[in-house]
């Protein structure tokens, strides 16, 4: 028999090296008796269920509990997103915590009147403390109704997933204490995050990257995944552990490994595990501050009443997130799975375009950034700067079908091309898309300088050139027939002249805002009639009331 | 009377041999033939007797008031992963609980009823049997299956030359008789069956 579980034993060691098997009690950590091969065990007790059960005079808790229960009041796993009622850790959970609390000595036993003699103490995820906001929470019942409220569990009965007599989770739904085949006395592997997703139904999850990438950590900056005490090597094997830890989380509030929101995402998108560096973009001059805020996300908030704030989590659902294309406005595999305002002006869950995502921030919300100049026109609210009922925009929610612009777009832009935000709005110089971070103001893909007096050239005003043949507009074919006079020669910025979201319809009208024309104030003055506005009179025709480097337009004609 | 202490002794001595150990009861925890209350001095009268037993029992030649008292169960509502079916105490556990659970008095045998010396301390077990290990179940290879977490009682063998179910059982019940020789055979401490070193006798049923 001894030699059938020697072979037993090197049979498992040899299917995963990783792994220390373990059938039965003995060459577990909970032999805490003298025959120990741990670190924390009896000086001289040789009896290795004593420290829980007791065949006699055991305490009134089952099964023959050994250990008085503390009578302590633990601080409780709290999240927004938790919809248990949950009361104090009770049942099989309590025997757990007799000793994981730490406020009963390992030896000191109900069935004996002196404590039995222990060296060592427990440590990391063993010691629990009382302090249970970081533990994944126990002793609450796990019901169909729970399932429903919550939306992303699965409805219990479940196979292979024990509660106990009264419904309720314990800490033996996941762990058996006696045998420790699978590593932390896990009832069944967690790699994959099979154990979690016993329960745990997570929308999207199949098709996210989180589930199926094969990257492993490169040996490079921090191990992202030094927060568990037996990581797997790649993505996918750690699942919902890269970003979660079930003891003694860092981040209490949905178990995060990091109480830093974008620390458990860079830690692995800075090129150390996905190849892509997120993390180089983010911290550019222009960015989406993710570092500016800490604990003001909340996966429940209402993005239209919000404090502001701006995190990885606002425009990416790590349980959805992957690698798909798509054509605008659809959104992106990247951005798969994350809530919107949609152009009405609604709340959208899940947003299905990518500048719903946007619009979380950059419409209705109360605190929307201000637009970078003062204009004829001032709107903050891209919502209503992008309507396609605007007298004119860029084709951002729908074509603009201006055929006055299309000798001048370049290929394969067509008046009928719709734009994502991110086509304007991404890092500089990255492979990676998205409006990250760059050296550019307003978080710009390529240059676009805003100056008066700017030399033109084909970097100063990069960004417009890389749809608005350059050779068309400074030579004035089929375009303003102007534009050389007032780009090259006056050096005035294409921002002096042009609004580029667009001009709400509310406010502006096709006579006066066709061509995206909504003077910037600070450059641009009225007339000496005390005029200042843009008429539109036809195909590349039309005139201007103001006054601008000293010019009287008064108005100006063409 | 001394001629047949020697032989009850003999005898006795000759099953401990089977056992490989040869200690006895005398100088045990259940020698009594000290105390007080057993003016005699003998050994072996507080619990049997060679001539009028009491009748209506399944227990060799009992010689002590039998308890009539009801207890409480260790069940499955005591426990949830308890999975054998307990009665009320019986076969030779209630011998031992004639004593132990403290209802009678040490010194009703022979027919006495006036005792008044009862059982006291570690060793007073009470007619709460919810803290203590089960006893009188069926403990057979189909509840071994159910439970999980127990060997098969009629393969697995005990250590003490044959099978759990052979060794330990009554009828195929687990009874205090399972776990503890009251004459001391094995003269392991707590008067086992078998020395505990190591859990080694409760791993000897329990499979973990």
């Amino acid at each position: 028999m001894k030699n059938l579980k020697i072979i037993f034993l090197f049979f498992l060691l040899i299917i995963s090296p990783m792994r220390i098997f373990s059938q039965t009690i003995i060459t577990t950590k909970h032999n805490l008796s003298i025959s120990s091969s741990g670190t924390i065990k009896a000086t001289s007790e040789s009896e290795i269920c004593i420290f829980c059960h007791s065949p006699h005079k055991s305490s009134p808790r089952s099964p023959l509990w050994n250990k008085n229960i503390p009578g302590t009041n633990y601080i409780l796993y709290k999240s927004s997103t938790f919809d248990a009622v949950q009361g104090q850790p009770d049942g099989s959970s309590m025997l757990c915590l007799s000793c994981h609390d730490g406020t009963i000595a390992l030896g000191e036993i109900a069935s004996r009147p002196f404590p039995i003699e222990m060296t060592g103490q427990l440590a990391g995820k063993s010691s629990l403390t009382t302090d249970l906001s970081n533990d994944h929470p126990v002793s609450f019942v796990y019901d169909a109704l729970l399932a429903t409220t919550d939306g992303q569990l699965k409805t219990p009965p479940l196979p292979n997933m024990e509660l106990d007599k009264n419904s309720k989770l314990q800490c033996t739904s996941c762990h058996d204490p006696h045998k420790d085949i699978y590593s932390n006395f896990l009832v069944t592997t967690n790699e994959f995050s099979n154990l979690c997703f016993v329960c745990h139904d997570r929308t999207y999850w199949d098709n996210s990257t989180h589930k199926t990438s094969l990257n492993t950590w490169n040996g490079t900056g921090d191990n992202p995944w030094s927060h568990l005490e037996s990581a797997y090597l790649n993505v996918s094997q750690n699942g919902c552990e890269n970003c979660h830890d079930t003891h003694n989380a860092k981040g209490n509030k949905r178990l995060l490994k990091a109480l830093t929101e974008e620390d458990n995402c860079l830690d692995c998108h800075n090129g150390n595990v996905a190849l892509k560096n997120v993390q180089a973009d983010i911290t550019k001059t222009y960015r989406h501050d993710v570092y500016g805020y800490t604990n003001i996300h909340d996966p429940t908030e209402d993005v239209l009443s919000n404090t502001k704030h701006v995190e990885c989590q606002d425009c990416h659902n790590p349980h959805a997130s992957n690698k798909t294309t798509n054509s605008a406005p659809y959104l992106k595999g990247y951005n798969k799975g994350v809530n919107g305002i949609n152009q009405s002006g609604n709340i959208v869950n899940p947003a299905m375009f990518e500048y719903e995502m946007c619009y979380k921030c950059h419409s209705d919300s109360f605190w929307t950034p201000v637009s970078a100049f003062p204009r004829l026109i001032n709107e903050n609210n891209t919502r209503l700067e992008f309507d396609i009922s605007n007298p004119s925009f860029h084709p951002v929610v729908g074509a603009r079908n201006n055929s006055e612009v299309s000798a001048n777009l370049i290929y394969p832009n067509t008046i009928s091309t719709i734009l994502y935000c991110s086509d304007c709005h991404a890092s500089n110089n990255s492979n990676v898309s998205g409006p990250h971070g760059s050296i550019y103001p307003y978080i710009l893909k390529n240059q676009y300088l805003t100056d008066d007096y700017t030399v033109e050239s084909p970097t100063a005003y990069q960004l417009c050139y890389s749809c608005h043949n350059r050779n068309n507009i400074i030579n004035d074919n089929n375009t303003f027939p102007e534009h050389k006079k007032h780009i090259v020669k006056e050096d005035s910025p294409c921002s002096a002249c042009h609004d580029p979201h667009g001009i709400s319809s509310m406010q502006g009208s096709s006579f006066n805002n066709s061509n995206l024309i909504n003077f910037r104030t600070d450059i641009v003055f009225p007339s000496s009639s005390g005029l200042l506005k843009f008429e539109d009179t036809g195909v590349r025709s039309g005139r201007c009331y103001l006054t601008c480097h000293g010019e009287d337009h008064n108005p100006e004609s063409y | 009377m001394k001629a047949k202490k020697i032989i009850i002794t003999l005898t006795m001595s000759v099953l401990m041999f089977s056992y490989g150990f040869g200690q006895t009861i005398a100088g045990s925890a259940h020698d009594f033939s000290q105390e007080t209350w057993n003016p005699n001095g003998e050994i072996c009268q507080v619990c049997h007797t060679p001539h009028g037993a009491v009748i209506g029992l399944v227990a060799p030649l009992w010689n002590h008031e039998v308890s009539t008292a009801t207890y409480q169960l260790y069940t499955n509502l005591i426990s949830p992963s308890f999975d054998g079916i307990t009665t009320q105490p019986d076969g030779s556990s209630k011998l031992c609980l004639s004593c132990h659970d403290g209802t009678v008095p040490l010194d009703n045998f022979g027919g006495a009823t006036g005792g008044s010396e009862f059982i006291t301390g570690n060793e007073l077990i009470g007619t709460n049997l919810t803290t203590e290990h089960p006893i009188s179940f069926i403990y057979d290879a189909a509840l071994a299956t159910t439970d999980g977490g127990l060997f098969d009682p009629t393969t697995q063998t005990s250590g003490l030359g044959g099978t759990i179910d052979g060794d330990m059982l009554l009828a195929q019940k687990l009874q205090c008789s399972s776990c503890h020789d009251v004459h001391n055979g094995s003269g392991v401490g707590n008067l086992l069956i078998k020395s505990n070193a190591g859990s080694a006798l409760c791993l000897t049923c329990h499979n973990m």
